[in-house]
């Protein structure tokens, strides 16, 4: 659309100048199909100024849209226009109005007094000339009109012959009052009709006795007389004699010469002001269709010089919202077409560079992620410090051992930690002695109401180069060594059954054996000692023989047969057996609970074991009661066992899963070892507390069956 | 704009084997034009002609066209005013009043030569003639022109004068 107004507007252009030029030619020059068509001209060139008038306006009117939208380039658009609109002005008014003057004047200059007597006196001599030829040639024809009217009607035509050759007159010829022609002469033979007079002229001639006038007959001038001849009888008519003469040749194109200058003065005279008028407006037309042209151009130029700059600051502005793709390259040679080159360069090489950056953060990104989540997923807790001691990252392994969120610890320093106070002054004081670059320690933690966890720390200082600080990783050690003390009870109890149980039987039979060889030969009072000594040995040796038993039991627990189990069905068939029990015993049981995975018989087990603790403990206590609930969570069922006994000792909380360990007078302390060994192998954990306000809590969990 | 020049007694006679035209425009010439005449400015008179055949059903149908011109000026030298019409012939009157009387006389417009030559012009019929006599502005001398251009001084000319034609038999020999 622009680029069609542009093309129209030079073609536009391109004929006004073409149709100016034919107007300044046929102002100059005198050509008939110019001066045909001159107004036509004038027209269309004024059309032409008015056309561009208006595609200067529109141009102006473009320039003052942008220039209120504030589109970047257009001020320097207008201020070049404005420019080059000058630089036409300028030159163009001068030039005008040096011309319509001079042109003025030299008008002015042509009208002179002087040349217009000398045309005048020129015209006024040809006139005389022809005035005293006429004089001559009436004389002429008076004196022949007088012989005429001497001689008889008869001899006229002789004596006009005679005298048209006597007074040398081209010729000569008679005619009637009304017009009649009675008798010619003529000098040249072949033309012999002489022009006959009008009836008008004949009789003007007859009033006034004489007329002379000069005609023409298109190229030459003829001059005529007519001059009445009397009758030469009384009674006869009138005629009329009438001579014409060639005015000489020489003298005729001379005076026709005056009189044509004379007449193009006259008419130039009377066409000054039209003149100065036609030169002025052509003048006028001249400088307004080259002073629009001029700002056509202009516009054009300007919009040319500043379209570079418009696509840089597009370009800048693109660029600053993030966006790099090439701009619309200006392929000039001059230093505005380097400039967007450059600036397409730049773009590129910034974009370049922004990928880079971009590149190498998702590379580090990845690696950060790919490192945390190793961490995350490391069962290893570990904790990262600056230099200052200041906490700065902890992994999802520390919080799970620890069971602390470790909210308001990160970026905390470890020696004003609120929590884990115990666990940081143990870091702190190991990296403050630390003269290696790792240390390696335990630390057992105290829990507020069950197992103290034992945790195995290492500690290592970074190297300075990754911007130094230090790293601990701590695993909890709490269930390994619970599984290694448990591991050398067994052993423990393998041997000390073995060796114990061999020499128990070979005791029996001994005590048996003196009893009775002895009995029958000893008195009342020794026969008794006797009889009371060898029953002890056989009482004890027996107790100890069952305690082995259990020992052993322990140490050979079998691997537990693994099936589907509904354990609330399991649970109350247990408590069958209870049903004589002295404490009240509540279960709440979870309804729609799926089955989990174990062996009845030593889940069985863990459930009598369980209840006969509970009910030992609560003996002789008021108002004993035990309740038990199931429910399930996540993948597991948990089992809670919780009574109102005395609940366990705290200083023997830590290690109640230790054989041998025991509150009951006549116990092996091995029920809570088997317990957690079988729950250990259904792989489930079991958790000891101490209920509120006062109790045991135990907590089971077991795994549900996986349904295929 | 009311014209200046009135037509008046037009009319198509049957003439020498053919017809001719005679009509006689009232005119006056202005001060400005006077002037220019009496300055040796050539006048050219344009009257045109047309005959026309008025057609009900269609549009008229022109017939005839014909057009002559007059030219009118002063001859300083014998201090003479001319008529001269495009055939080269030219009547010199001492006095402008008389030339444009001549001007303004048609007089024997012999628009027609032979009528055999136009067979679809019939005697008999009626036709419509047209007639107009104007300056024609466009030979004067540029200046002129451009002082003529929306000036009423320059301006002489005549409507269409338009009047019915019941075309006479032609003259035979």
């Amino acid at each position: 659309m622009r680029r069609l107004l542009v093309i129209g507007g030079s073609l536009a252009g391109a004929f006004g100048a073409i149709v100016w030029f034919l107007l300044l030619i046929s102002t100059s020059a005198d050509t008939a199909i110019f001066e045909r068509h001159y107004p036509v001209l004038i027209g269309m060139n004024i059309l032409i100024a008015l056309a561009l008038l208006g595609l200067v306006g529109w141009q102006l009117r473009l320039l003052w849209l942008e220039h209120r939208a504030q589109i970047f380039g257009s001020r320097l658009k207008l201020r070049l226009m404005a420019m080059f609109g000058l630089m036409a002005v300028f030159p163009g008014a001068l030039v005008y109005g040096v011309s319509v003057q001079f042109v003025t004047r030299s008008i002015e200059s042509w009208f002179d007094v002087r040349v217009e007597k000398a045309l005048e006196a020129g015209l006024d001599l040809g006139r005389t000339s022809l005035d005293s030829l006429l004089a001559d040639l009436s004389t002429k024809g008076k004196n022949m009109a007088l012989e005429l009217s001497s001689v008889p009607e008869n001899g006229r035509r002789t004596a006009l012959i005679r005298l048209r050759e006597q007074n040398s007159v081209q010729t000569a010829s008679l005619f009637s009052a009304g017009g009649q022609l009675l008798a010619s002469a003529n000098a040249d033979l072949s033309d012999l009709m002489p022009r006959l007079p009008s009836p008008a002229q004949l009789k003007q001639a007859r009033s006034a006795r004489q007329l002379s006038w000069v005609d023409s007959d298109g190229k030459k001038m003829i001059l005529r007389v007519l001059v009445p001849v009397s009758g030469f009888g009384v009674f006869e008519e009138p005629r009329i004699l009438q001579l014409t003469q060639l005015v000489p040749e020489a003298l005729g194109a001379n005076a026709e010469a005056v009189q044509a200058v004379y007449r193009d003065y006259q008419e130039l005279q009377l066409a000054r002001t039209g003149l100065t008028r036609i030169y002025a407006l052509t003048l006028t037309l001249t400088l307004l269709v080259a002073l629009f042209g001029a700002f056509a151009l202009a516009f054009i130029m300007a919009r040319r010089l500043s379209a570079p700059l418009s696509i840089l600051a597009e370009g800048t502005r693109a660029v600053a919202q993030g966006d790099f793709s090439p701009r619309q390259a200006v392929y000039s040679r001059d230093e505005l077409g380097i400039l967007t080159q450059s600036f397409n360069r730049m773009t590129a090489q910034l974009e370049e560079a922004r990928l880079e950056t971009e590149r190498h953060r998702a590379e580090v990104e990845s690696a950060r992620a790919y490192l945390e989540s190793i961490l995350a997923n490391l069962s290893a807790g570990v904790l990262v410090f600056d230099r200052q001691f200041f906490l700065r990252t902890v992994n999802e392994g520390a919080l799970n051992i620890l069971g602390d969120n470790f909210e308001g610890l990160i970026g905390e320093e470890i020696q004003k930690w609120p929590r884990q106070s115990v666990l940081g002054q143990f870091i702190a004081e190991h990296f403050a002695m630390l003269e290696d670059t790792e240390w390696q320690g335990q630390l057992e933690l105290d829990c507020p109401n069950g197992m103290p966890q034992i945790l195995l720390l290492r500690g290592s200082r970074l190297p300075e180069t990754s911007g130094g600080g230090d790293v601990v990783v701590f695993d909890d050690m709490t269930r390994i060594v619970a599984a290694q003390r448990s591991a050398a009870w067994g052993e423990v109890a393998r041997r000390l059954a073995h060796e114990i149980k061999n020499p128990l039987t070979p005791i029996q039979l001994s005590a048996e054996r003196l009893q009775h060889k002895l009995a029958d030969k000893l008195t009342n009072s020794d026969a008794d000692m006797l009889k009371r000594g060898t029953q002890t040995i056989i009482n004890q040796v027996r107790a100890m023989k069952h305690m082995v038993d259990d020992f052993r039991d322990y140490a050979r627990l079998p691997a537990p047969e693994l099936a589907p189990l509904d354990i609330n069905a399991l649970i109350h068939e247990v408590l069958g057996l209870y049903e004589t029990s002295e404490a009240e015993i509540e279960t709440t049981l979870a309804g729609d609970l799926p089955p989990i995975i174990g062996d009845a018989t030593q889940l069985r087990q863990v459930i009598h074991n369980l209840l006969r603790n509970s009910e030992d403990a609560m003996e002789g206590r008021e108002n004993p009661r035990i309740e038990i609930s199931t429910e399930q969570r996540g993948r597991m069922v948990r089992l809670l066992m919780v009574d109102n006994g005395p609940g366990f000792p705290p200083e023997l909380l830590a290690r109640v899963f230790e054989p041998y360990i025991t509150t009951k007078a006549k116990g092996t302390g091995l029920g809570l070892p088997i317990v957690k060994k079988i729950i250990d192998e259904h792989h489930g954990t079991i958790t000891i507390n101490n209920a509120q306000p006062g109790g045991a809590e135990i907590d089971i969990r077991l795994p549900l069956h996986k349904e295929e | 704009m009311a014209a200046e020049v009135e037509v008046s007694s037009p009319q198509l006679i049957a003439a020498d084997e053919g017809y001719a035209v005679s009509a006689d425009f009232q005119f006056e010439l202005s001060s400005r034009l006077e002037e220019a005449v009496m300055r040796g400015v050539v006048l050219t008179f344009l009257i045109d002609f047309e005959l026309v055949n008025k057609r009900w059903y269609w549009l008229d149908e022109k017939l005839l066209s014909r057009q002559m011109s007059l030219r009118l000026y002063y001859h300083a030298l014998t201090r003479q005013y001319r008529v001269a019409s495009g055939g080269g012939l030219h009547q010199s009157f001492p006095t402008l009043n008389e030339a444009l009387r001549v001007v303004s006389r048609l007089r024997s417009w012999q628009v027609i030569e032979k009528a055999s030559d136009f067979p679809q012009i019939k005697s008999g019929e009626g036709y419509r003639g047209a007639l107009r006599f104007k300056l024609d502005v466009t030979l004067l001398p540029k200046p002129f022109q451009i002082s003529a251009v929306g000036s009423r001084d320059w301006h002489l000319a005549s409507d269409w004068k338009t009047w019915n034609v019941n075309l006479p038999a032609p003259e035979s020999k």
